[in-house]
């Protein structure tokens, strides 16, 4: 019979290491027939804010689900700061905040209100000055007690920030948290995530906004089910070819190379001290070409694979 | 003070919250029955025999009605927990189903109190039914009885319905449930096979209390009917239970 609720040991810190927040091993999830994650491994270190980036449909939300425990996995074990997301519920759930993606709050209720309901089960000591904070933290002390069926879309991402972030969590996850908001208050958010990792909170959050991905320290690419790259959003750049041109005294000479912080130095050595280098223009890919390559390049392999 | 009963108050008190902020919602669960029993004062006038006892009939009628009412509403509004995602948000909180469930019913069962209140007073006043006050606070207790179960079976079919609109189809199992629980006619007068059907809608446990108090009779004279009630709202609540998961 196939085994699916593998076992999983009490408190597995033991393979995990002490700087690892959340470690996905052999991860799968199928709903009937369809594979929505396929082998997936993964490890987030405390205090980074890593990326879930990927088109609709890759898998995103399913992933965040099962670290949030919300569903159990087909194969393969997930820790989430070291204890099992399905099995040990109730522990994990009170560590960690959730924010959805399309905010969860009750209109009729305040921005406090909706702050406190959320927050109480997992509350800690001094909850009602927690509530200021959170509110504060958001910028949302002057409008707290309005009710938020009056509030724009923006006003209530923050109300679900706050929700997700009043019982002081170790790990937030967030599914698509700017979606839809201003770029002044999308910068503004991840001010706020880059202060809370600051604190020590790892943040786990799944976008499908490029320029926002580049602000993660750490990036998984999800396509179909499967991770495509798990690096820093630079390194994922790096690897492209970069355009590089180097304008001589009375010529332009361009060079197409790969990882260019590593062969740029190469490069100008050649030329020694001597030569007069006015300028050098460097045109990297953009990290959208760059997912859109990996992304392609897979499609073509599932359509070799359906074919052979 | 236990933790349960600490996170019980605030579910409680949250659901009170909303339910005062809604005057909608508030004017439909009490302004509605109140009305429709109205219309039916108009009708009965127009259709007055002498041989028609009215009131063997109003006050099934009237239970009925607040039955469905509550249903109805009380199954949209835990849909829309769902379609809003604060059902989900709930759990991931660190909400139980049973403090999600009892929560519910304590704040409703408030709104229940309010809804059968008046609507008993509205029938006392408009059909004149010349009750004694120990046969009234007799029926009030009936038709509060199954206002909350009412409630109970409204989150049973919330939890199989995945948006406000899957809360239609269940509507005419409510309307036949009707016919089915003899206010209308006589159980006896139904098909053998039909007849059975009967035992399974609340209504019909609630009619029979009724219709003994309506003779003259008291509680005392239906102790069965009377146990049947609340021991029918406690399945439902242990089915609720089982069936409210956090779905994949």
């Amino acid at each position: 019979m196939i085994n699916l609720f593998p076992y999983f040991p009490e408190k597995i810190s033991d393979f995990m290491d002490k700087s690892e927040s959340i470690l996905i091993k052999d991860l799968e999830k199928d709903f009937g027939k369809l594979k929505a994650l396929k082998d997936i491994n993964l490890t987030i270190a405390i205090g980074q804010i890593y990326g879930l980036l990927g088109p609709n449909g890759a898998g995103k939300t399913t992933l965040i689900r099962l670290l949030i425990g919300a569903t159990k996995p087909s194969k393969g074990n997930i820790s989430v700061l070291g204890y099992n997301p399905f099995r040990q519920k109730a522990f994990v759930r009170s560590q960690i905040g959730y924010m959805p993606q399309s905010p969860a709050l009750y209109e009729d209720l305040s921005a406090r209100e909706n702050i406190h309901f959320f927050g109480y089960a997992h509350r800690n000591e001094n909850f009602s000055k927690r509530i200021d904070e959170v509110i504060a933290f958001v910028g949302l002390s002057n409008r707290a007690n309005d009710q938020v069926y009056k509030f724009s879309g923006g006003m209530k991402q923050r109300v679900s920030l706050a929700c997700a972030l009043v019982h002081q969590p170790k790990i937030l996850f967030l599914d698509e948290p700017t979606t839809g908001i201003d770029p002044k208050l999308r910068q503004t958010f991840w001010d706020h995530f880059r202060e809370l990792t600051n604190q020590g909170v790892t943040i786990l959050v799944s976008t499908h906004q490029m320029n926002e991905a580049m602000f993660c320290d750490r990036l998984a690419i999800l396509h179909e089910g499967v991770l495509l790259a798990d690096e820093p959003p630079r390194q994922l750049l790096w690897k492209q070819k970069a355009k590089i041109k180097i304008c001589l005294e009375n010529q332009i000479e361009e060079k197409v190379v790969s990882n260019y912080p590593q062969q740029l130095p190469q490069i100008l050595q050649q030329y020694g001290l001597e030569t007069d280098i006015s300028r050098i223009e460097i045109e990297e890919e953009t990290l959208e070409t760059v997912v859109l390559s990996l992304i392609n390049d897979h499609e073509k392999q599932i359509i070799q694979g359906e074919e052979q | 003070m236990i933790p349960i009963f600490n996170r019980l108050f605030v579910m409680t008190l949250r659901v009170l919250n909303q339910l005062r902020r809604d005057k909608r919602f508030l004017a439909i669960s009490t302004l509605f029955p109140m009305i429709i029993i109205y219309f039916i004062k108009v009708v009965f006038d127009v259709l007055a025999s002498p041989s028609f006892n009215i009131s063997t009939y109003i006050v099934p009628y009237a239970a009925f009605i607040v039955h469905f009412i509550t249903f109805i509403l009380t199954a949209i509004v835990l849909v829309r927990e769902r379609t809003a995602g604060t059902m989900a948000q709930m759990f991931v909180s660190g909400y139980q189903q049973i403090e999600i469930i009892i929560g519910y019913l304590v704040a409703y069962t408030v709104l229940a109190t309010l809804q059968s209140l008046l609507v008993l007073l509205e029938l006392n006043w408009l059909f004149d039914l010349g009750f004694s006050s120990i046969q009234m606070t007799s029926m009030y207790l009936v038709m509060w009885l199954l206002a909350i179960i009412s409630m109970a079976i409204g989150m049973l079919v919330s939890n199989f319905a995945r948006n406000e609109g899957q809360v239609f189809p269940f509507i005419p199992l409510v309307i036949l449930s009707v016919i089915l629980s003899g206010i209308i006619v006589p159980v006896e007068k139904l098909p053998d096979w039909a007849q059975v059907l009967s035992y399974l809608t609340p209504l019909y446990y609630a009619n029979e209390i009724l219709q003994e108090l309506i003779r003259g009779g008291t509680l005392m004279d239906s102790k069965l009917n009377l146990l049947i009630l609340p021991l029918y709202g406690l399945v439902v609540v242990a089915m609720v239970a089982i069936s409210l998961r956090e779905k994949d």
